[in-house]
């Protein structure tokens, strides 16, 4: 059964667990590839950690003169294939979310793989496997679509990412918010 | 055993020419599930994947357990015994050489026979710690008794759970952490959280606590800080640091004034509500906001929701639990579940988190100054002989009772103390007042240090042992829940390192004890006369084998014979543990901090964790991540404040007590007190913010106050004029 990152933002608690556990995937080199962020550093705690999106049509892969980065059957926009990368750096233009990591030393382009090693066989990536907080889940989509109708409002909007800024993406994100549809036990 | 919805079958990814050895993490007392990964041409650990079938944390960790394996091949990693034989570079790095175990151990005997002859035999002591297997931990409390004869053992527990403990000894006559596992917590209705940064300290409970508001429940908070958890509880009690025994109070009188309380089980399971209810009386909403800074209409509320609630837990950790009244604090916010009946069924009771990996077993068996193994006294004479009858002593050679943690380093600095055997621990950090603990170190004539790294305690000791890390020894640990579980050896001992059982058995043999220690050749000989020693006391681990361990997932205790399955919920027949079966509501009256602020000193300073380390940073400092997050301590300070004194984000201040002073980065945050500032205190040297803590201990658990103290600000450069 396929199965989706899926990003819960209102869950996060900074821990960057994610990044540590990101290392620690066999096929990275122990760098990490994804971002957490202090929202609003001198107000609150709150923070978010931003993940490759793997986009269904994405603009790193479409802007490499190179065809260095290529999409895995499971949809997984890989790193940059080390025997192609040119270190033009295009794609850490191009993405909008800012996601390629560039290398200057080896002049290449890393990026999460979405733990392809682990995920090609079902088993979850490192980051959603350890978070502490379920801020980073490996869900069915029918596991998503169920989501969507817990945390649905009035106004027949899940509280997601809508509308998306780059089109589709095979990772799900809810943005901060869950717990606005929530009706109270008591 | 216990799976729940969060679990899944999730099958492990092997790499080729590895293998998985199923253990738990080495830090908190979490105890998360991992599979180290062990290379099976080099036989070393190389790397950590998650353990998805373990029921309590199901594959998760945080970012200490992700990197824990780096500990184990270290470069910093203490290969040989060291001695050092120019005492006058005490308190430094410097002057150590490599020795063997035998010149090692001949020095020691050597050293700590002359002390007892000329000073007595309670011229020694032993410092320990509760990051390490209650095999270890028992062990312990067995040589300070039988192989040294002293009466001055006691651990660190005293800076971490001993409040816990004493405030459940004396509300519910046991002493379990928790009442409940934790795969209740996020099936209740309210979580009651006071005085615990979860999010940092316990990360991986996190899931099943926010599950708790998904559902549609209730999260409480208590905290001078808007912590993580605490940004999205529902109610966030602000209180000033120190002055929780007057919030639990004036919780505890809105439930009996808006009529939340359960009398069928006042009556038939507690004793002391009248006296209780007639004490809270004064704390109204108004009075206790007084006392306590928070709004009287968010202590009406709180109380609202945790007496509506079906189902509550109420939780509490180092915050309330490290001050002077740190046992008032704890058996006070159990009132809570006490006056309402909200205890001793599923999804409902009370929690401590425990910060040690092993801070519940590591307390239970011996290395308090005043207990031996199973939870027994030391001043009861029948619970000394049964432990007499399994050790082979007469009751006449048991010491008597000692001191506590602290105490001991008074003794120190007072030469009744001459010698010291510290063993997992790192006090020149972790004690409170650490210019007087530094000294009182110096003042020994002879210490020991057992460590795998050189703590900053080591650079005190004439004589540091190379002990081993988690990963190369097996036992067991009691973790969070109550529940014993096994840690596993995933690789052999790195250079000369022993694990500490192993150096004891063979320090007795020095000192011509050898006859109480040399059958003990492995960890599991240790394991089943530890088993043994703990038969009918309380905390009753007979009949939690190794193998009934592996096979349940854990075993709770208590765990009285092959049969027993071990005891999940504690109190489901309303039985607590006074001789007359009723727990007790206390009646608790309210002292503020030891030290207010004053016009010299007029902010209050409180101390705590960050997610990225782990107590005295000994460590977590060493891993590479984990540096890189946070490599230094910072103050806390709020917009407001800061700019009273002209302060700027990441400017470099003084900040000092009565006691000491350090100079910390600026953090400015809008998420703390503006009569508050707080330091996280995993550092060593001059930036340990316990420099400036206050030794002021609580009476009962004698653990001091690190959560509150008066202290001043002062800039340390003149900013440079444009």
């Amino acid at each position: 059964m396929k199965k989706r990152l899926y990003l819960e933002l209102e869950n996060c608690i900074g821990c960057r667990s994610c990044l540590a556990a990101c290392t620690q995937c066999g096929g990275h080199e122990e760098r990490n590839r994804n971002y957490v962020y202090d929202v609003n550093p001198l107000v609150n705690r709150q923070t978010m950690p931003l993940m490759c999106l793997h986009c269904e049509n994405p603009a790193c892969a479409r802007s490499c003169p190179a065809q260095a980065i290529q999409i895995h059957e499971t949809g997984a926009v890989l790193s940059a294939l080390v025997e192609k990368c040119i270190g033009c750096q295009n794609c850490t233009i191009a993405c909008p979310y800012g996601i390629p990591k560039f290398d200057h030393e080896q002049n290449l382009m890393y990026k999460c793989d979405l733990c392809i090693d682990r995920t090609k066989d079902g088993i979850p990536p490192m980051c959603a496997s350890v978070c502490p907080s379920n801020t980073l889940q490996w869900l069915t989509d029918e596991e998503i679509e169920n989501k969507k109708k817990q945390f649905n409002l009035d106004n027949g909007k899940w509280v997601t990412s809508m509308p998306y800024l780059e089109g589709e993406t095979n990772v799900k994100v809810n943005l901060p918010g869950i717990l606005q549809g929530i009706t109270k036990l008591f | 055993m216990q799976r729940d919805k969060f679990f899944k079958e999730i099958e492990n990814l092997n790499h080729p020419n590895e293998k998985l050895i199923k253990t738990h993490c080495s830090y908190c007392g979490m105890q998360c599930g991992m599979n180290l990964r062990v290379n099976t041409q080099t036989n070393k650990i190389i790397g950590v994947e998650p353990r998805y079938d373990w029921p309590v944390t199901v594959g998760k960790m945080c970012p200490k357990g992700v990197t824990a394996y780096q500990q184990t091949n270290h470069k910093d990693r203490l290969l040989k015994p060291l001695i050092r034989d120019d005492a006058s570079l005490k308190g430094t790095a410097e002057g150590f050489r490599e020795a063997s175990w035998d010149e090692a151990y001949d020095l020691i005997a050597k050293k700590f026979k002359e002390l007892q002859t000329e000073y007595g035999k309670d011229s020694l002591s032993v410092f320990s710690g509760v990051s390490m297997t209650n095999e270890k931990c028992y062990l312990t409390g067995k040589f300070a008794r039988v192989a040294l004869g002293t009466r001055y053992i006691d651990y660190n527990g005293r800076f971490c759970m001993s409040s816990a403990a004493g405030g459940f000894l004396r509300s519910f006559g046991v002493d379990r952490g928790s009442t409940l596992p934790w795969t209740d917590i996020h099936e209740t209705d309210c979580l009651f959280i006071a005085g615990s940064n979860t999010a940092e300290c316990h990360p991986t409970s996190m899931f099943r606590i926010w599950n708790v508001q998904e559902r549609g429940g209730y999260i409480i908070v208590v905290d001078p800080r808007e912590t993580p958890i605490a940004r999205r509880a529902d109610l966030h009690l602000d209180l000033q640091p120190g002055t929780d025994l007057a919030l639990a109070n004036g919780i505890v009188n809105q439930l009996i004034e808006m009529g939340y309380i359960d009398e069928e089980f006042i009556n038939k399971h507690t004793n002391g509500f009248e006296e209780t209810k007639e004490l809270v009386k004064d704390f109204t909403p108004e009075y206790t906001s007084m006392l306590t800074g928070v709004a009287p209409e968010k202590i009406i509320r709180a109380a609202e929701i945790y007496g509506k609630a079906p189902n509550a837990v109420v939780m509490f950790a180092r915050g309330v639990e490290q001050q002077h009244k740190g046992v008032d604090n704890v058996s006070a916010y159990t009132n809570m579940a006490l006056v309402t009946g909200k205890i001793g069924r599923p999804k409902a009771g009370v929690a401590t988190f425990t910060g040690q990996g092993n801070g519940q077993g590591g307390r239970e068996h011996g290395q308090k100054s005043d207990l031996l193994p199973g939870y027994r006294k030391i001043t009861n004479p029948k619970h000394v002989e049964e432990v007499c009858s399994v050790w082979g002593i007469t009751p006449e050679e048991m010491p008597q009772p000692g001191v506590s943690a602290y105490e001991m380093i008074e003794l120190m600095e007072q030469k009744t103390i001459r010698g010291l055997y510290l063993l997992c621990s790192n006090p020149a950090v972790s004690a409170p007042n650490l210019n007087f603990v530094r000294k009182a170190f110096k003042a020994l004539d002879f210490m020991v240090c057992s460590d795998f790294y050189l703590s900053e305690s080591a650079e005190f000791a004439d004589v540091i042992l190379p002990a081993v890390t988690w990963s190369e020894d097996e036992g067991t640990v009691t973790n969070i829940e109550g529940r014993i579980i096994k840690i596993n050896k995933a690789q052999e001992p790195v250079g000369e390192s022993k694990p500490d059982w192993q150096i004891q058995v063979e320090l007795a043999e020095r000192l011509g004890r050898g006859k109480y220690f040399s059958h003990l050749k492995t960890a599991r000989d240790v394991a089943d006369e530890f088993r043994l020693a703990t038969k009918g006391g309380y905390a009753d681990y007979y009949g939690a084998t190794w193998d009934k361990i592996d096979k349940q997932d854990g075993v709770f205790w208590p765990c009285k014979d092959e049969k027993d399955e071990g005891t999940p919920h504690m109190f489901l027949d309303k039985k607590f543990y006074h001789p007359d079966g009723k727990a007790k509501i206390c009646a608790l009256p309210y002292r503020p901090p030891a030290e207010e602020p004053c016009e010299k000193y007029p902010l209050r300073l409180t101390t705590g964790r960050v997610v990225y380390h782990y107590l005295s940073g000994n460590q977590t400092r060493r891993i590479p991540f984990l540096h890189d997050m946070c490599p230094e301590p910072y103050v806390e300070i709020h917009p407001e404040t800061a700019s009273t004194y002209n302060m700027e984000h990441e400017e470099r201040v003084r900040l000092f007590t009565r006691r000491g002073e350090a100079v910390y980065k600026v953090k400015i945050t809008e998420a703390i007190r503006k009569d508050t500032v707080f330091v996280p205190y995993h550092f060593g040297h001059e930036d340990s913010i316990n420099l400036l803590t206050i030794a002021a201990l609580d009476p009962i658990s004698r653990m001091p106050e690190f959560k509150a103290c008066a202290a001043q600000l002062e800039k340390v450069e003149l900013k440079k004029v444009q």
